[in-house]
């Protein structure tokens, strides 16, 4: 069985490390430089920039190691900020005509305790961030339900 | 395969929740425009702007029969778009297993820090 689409991407994963350590591995430029990225994709530590708050920034460039030619650059603004709670970051999809500021994808990371001093991490990433401040979640999750059995069908 | 471009615009207009309603709405049949408005407390023209960029997107396309112009919800370029997402799930599975390591060695640098200065303090009293 394949898994249902969705236009919104949800990971969940535990830590052994505590909730402050898994936090920092984020927002600390050095230890970002060190781990981010797929195996064979370095982040130069020169090219890492954060500024942990709402309004602040993270900025940093991919490259692949066996063709530095390729790059990857990440500019995201941090719209919340909860010190080893929350993060919660924008970045905009540039040089579309006539849509200027309206697609943005959001990137969410919550930093949650378990038992054992370990800490779950739950990311989200998508184009939905307008109706999560709504609070209508539940509402556009049984929408989209419906929608991917559709596409399911479809597809 | 879509350009990134016409993936872009797929996603831009995904990001409104009016025009993702709207979408929810068609993926039950096909609409007409005053049909599409009823749950929304918004004019008629602003219903037709927003199908306008979900038509430019690819996602939905528009048929007139009559006077009525109705609108069919277009599957494809949506399940590009959650295709596209799945690649973003491939690389935080990686990214993690790094980060996973990371950890491992930040706390083993902490605890053997710890030892020391416990050595330390020991040796002191």
């Amino acid at each position: 069985m394949t898994p249902e689409p969705t236009y919104e991407l949800e990971i969940s994963r535990i830590f052994d490390a505590p909730r402050e350590l898994v936090y920092q591995a984020f927002v600390d430029p050095d230890q970002l430089a060190e781990w981010f990225g797929p195996v064979g994709w370095l982040v130069p530590r020169d090219t890492v920039e954060v500024d942990a708050r709402p309004g602040g920034y993270q900025r940093f460039v991919m490259v692949n190691a066996q063709d530095p030619s390729q790059r990857s650059p990440v500019d995201a603004t941090f719209t919340e900020v909860i010190p080893n709670e929350l993060l919660v970051g924008e970045q905009s999809a540039e040089g579309i005509q006539g849509f200027e500021g309206i697609a943005t994808m959001t990137l969410r990371l919550e930093f949650h305790d378990e038992p054992g001093g370990k800490t779950r991490l739950e990311l989200r990433q998508g184009p939905f961030s307008r109706e999560m401040e709504a609070g209508s979640r539940e509402g556009w999750n049984s929408s989209f339900g419906k929608l991917d059995d559709v596409l399911a069908a479809r597809a | 395969m879509m350009t990134e471009d016409r993936l872009s615009m797929v996603f831009a207009a995904l990001a409104d929740p009016t025009r993702r309603a709207i979408i929810a709405r068609l993926a039950e049949g096909d609409a007409t425009v005053t049909e599409l408005a009823e749950p929304f407390s918004i004019s008629l023209p602003a219903i037709s702007r927003h199908l306008k960029v979900l038509e430019r997107a690819g996602l939905i396309s528009r048929s007139r029969s009559g006077q009525w112009r109705s609108s069919t919800l277009e599957a494809a370029p949506l399940k590009e778009a959650t295709d596209w997402m799945e690649r973003y799930r491939i690389f935080w599975d990686a990214s993690f297993d790094r980060l996973n390591e990371h950890l491992r060695r930040v706390q083993q640098d902490r605890a053997r820090q710890g030892q020391a200065q416990d050595t330390e303090k020991g040796a002191r009293q």
